[in-house]
């Protein structure tokens, strides 16, 4: 369904382009985790980084300078421990200054931490971390907008491991049950817990089959691959249709940097000025071997 | 909710909930009702309201989520089921999905304390502890069925969550005439006067005390009672007034566990004024899963029925300084 951007002079970024923001998203972090001693969830930050370029310069119709527009399409980060992700996208989309962001990160009095506070941030939708709890969330959001005839969207993105809480399932089962056409669910699916890969302790596969047996459209796509994210967002049903929509990402935690891609030393941890010249330089490498 | 009533009569509060949100419906187009399979209370907006009702099964973790998202959107969401599961399987929902941010949702329910026979998976007693521990969260037990309509009617402004605990909701005593105290949240009724000592009471209880005092006052004794409705934020004022008047002695009565309820937080408003008592006593659910039973013979067996407020009260005016 066309819509009206709510900034409607500006041009859509073309995937290129996209890939340029995710890179200086992933540099950001990568900056941030240099730069503050204590963790950051920088293997699930990076995974999720395509998909929150793609959605805050792309897929969402939102606008920085009017936060509570009413027909602004809502994000919830259901998986909370990406915090820092989202911030920076939404620093790097206009929201936020990324300086404001480096400069108190985990301090107090901050308005930023591990995981998102809409009462300190007045700028994020809710409020989460505590993992299981942002699809319920996107419901409610999405049952709203229905009951207004609201048109806009609500995504949320998820984390696969997360979806190891029963509710995550009860909200499908809402979701599908309500016929809401208008939510849009992300699965990070980068099959890392955080102590173990995922299939080793938890069999999630068949995925996809899941969300389907539950009524989803399913969309399965390479979370790295701009392309394929742009696509899935431009083939979204109309949000006025009956099913929800899941996009079940394949994607690597820690993503992008060498040392910690697929490694469980990185779910969480800081850079010293060493390893960050280190990790910037893998970075920088894996994206020349990308373009090559 | 029935125009008239009378004293001692009994009315359903599931009633007047399905009475009062259909009629609150109508003023509040943003008033959404939401349930985890107990709709029957509902039915009155479920039929009025159709697209502003939902009901998502057996699922009180997203039952609250989902009506957490709707606040966020700027709506007004009342839960309403069975609160020995709302007050714990969703407690984490409702701890972070609707206090963290102080969202204005109302959470009101049935089965609150030793509530007949289901058992103790259908009994809520710890809930004032879980709900009273939240931070933004205000907490009331209501045993008069005509106040759970005006209770809610009021809670409608309210910027943040509130806790509605009913007991079973199907025959409550009917405890006050309309109009006969002022009801404003925070703030405790006294439904007796008395100057020998005071019982403090919520709920379903609130009947029995009143039959205590009775008792007492046949024999001399004058007992205040307080219907103390909303736990948190307690009614510090009264707390304090009711010990300079009634000397000092109090006995808190209430179908909860006996530790963690409102004995506690009055305990609290004691200790932390420096209050000096002559006698307290609690009377409520030791630390037993309750066993079955009905209602009046669960409260004797466990200590807290109509002869051991009785007892317990005549201790306390016996007391010496």
């Amino acid at each position: 369904m066309e819509r009206t951007p709510l900034t409607a002079t500006e041009e859509r970024h073309s995937v290129e382009e996209l890939e340029d923001l995710a890179f200086e998203l992933r540099e950001k972090l990568l900056h941030l985790c240099g730069t503050y001693e204590g963790a950051v969830h920088i293997g699930g930050d990076l995974s999720a980084a395509d998909i929150l370029t793609a959605l805050f310069e792309y897929g969402m119709n939102v606008d920085p300078a009017d936060l509570a527009n009413p027909e602004r399409d809502r994000f919830v980060l259901s998986k909370g421990h990406a915090a820092v992700c989202m911030y920076i996208a939404m620093a790097i989309r206009g929201f936020l200054s990324y300086d404001d962001i480096v400069a108190t990160y985990g301090q107090l009095d901050s308005a930023y931490g591990m995981h998102p506070c809409k009462v300190q941030l007045p700028g994020v939708e809710a409020s989460t971390g505590s993992l299981g709890h942002g699809l319920p969330i996107a419901v409610g959001m999405a049952l709203g907008a229905r009951g207004r005839n609201d048109e806009h969207r609500v995504f949320c993105l998820l984390g696969d491991g997360e979806t190891g809480e029963g509710s995550v399932w009860e909200a499908v089962m809402a979701a599908r049950s309500n016929k809401l056409g208008n939510l849009v669910a992300f699965v990070d699916r980068n099959r890392q817990l955080m102590t173990s890969f995922a299939e080793e302790r938890v069999v999630f596969e068949p995925y996809p089959d899941k969300w389907r047996a539950f009524g989803w459209n399913v969309i399965e796509i390479d979370g790295h691959d701009m392309s394929q994210i742009v696509a899935a967002l431009d083939g979204l049903p109309a949000s006025d249709s009956d099913t929800p929509t899941v996009i079940v990402a394949e994607t690597v935690k820690g993503k992008g940097v060498d040392f910690m891609e697929r490694n469980l030393a990185w779910h969480a941890g800081s850079l010293g000025a060493a390893d960050l010249e280190r990790a910037l330089t893998a970075l920088n490498a894996s994206r020349v071997k990308e373009t090559v | 909710m029935p125009a008239t009533f009378t004293f001692g009569e009994m009315l359903s509060a599931r009633s007047v909930i399905g009475t009062t949100l259909a009629e609150l419906g109508d003023e509040h187009p943003n008033l959404y009702v939401l349930t985890p399979d107990i709709g029957a209370t509902l039915v009155e907006f479920r039929d009025a309201f159709p697209d502003r009702f939902i009901d998502v099964g057996l699922a009180e973790q997203a039952c609250v989520g989902i009506a957490s998202g709707l606040a966020y959107d700027g709506n007004i969401p009342v839960v309403s089921g069975m609160l020995p599961f709302l007050s714990m399987r969703a407690l984490e929902q409702v701890r972070t999905d609707v206090c963290y941010p102080n969202l204005p949702v109302k959470i009101i329910g049935t089965h609150g304390g030793l509530v007949g026979n289901g058992g103790s998976t259908h009994y809520a007693v710890e809930d004032l502890t879980l709900m009273g521990a939240l931070t933004n969260m205000t907490v009331t037990s209501i045993g008069d069925p005509a106040m759970v309509g005006e209770v809610l009617r009021q809670s409608m402004t309210m910027e943040g969550p509130i806790y509605i605990r009913l007991a079973v909701g199907k025959k409550d005593k009917v405890l006050y005439e309309p109009g006969e105290h002022e009801l404003r949240i925070g703030k405790g009724i006294i439904a007796r006067q008395g100057t020998d000592a005071t019982i403090f009471t919520h709920g379903t209880t609130v009947a029995q005390a009143l039959d205590a005092a009775d008792q007492l006052a046949s024999e001399g004794h004058s007992v205040r009672v307080v219907d103390m409705w909303t736990l948190k934020p307690i009614d510090e004022q009264l707390i304090l007034s009711s010990a300079a008047e009634t000397g000092g002695r109090f006995v808190v009565l209430e179908d909860h566990l006996a530790y963690g309820g409102l004995a506690t937080r009055i305990a609290d408003v004691v200790a932390d004024n420096g209050v000096h008592l002559t006698g307290f006593e609690r009377l409520g659910i030791p630390q037993v899963y309750a066993g079955f039973g009905e209602d009046e013979q669960l409260r004797d067996k466990h200590g807290y029925g109509l002869a051991d407020t009785v007892a317990a009260l005549r201790r306390v005016i016996s007391a010496q300084h």
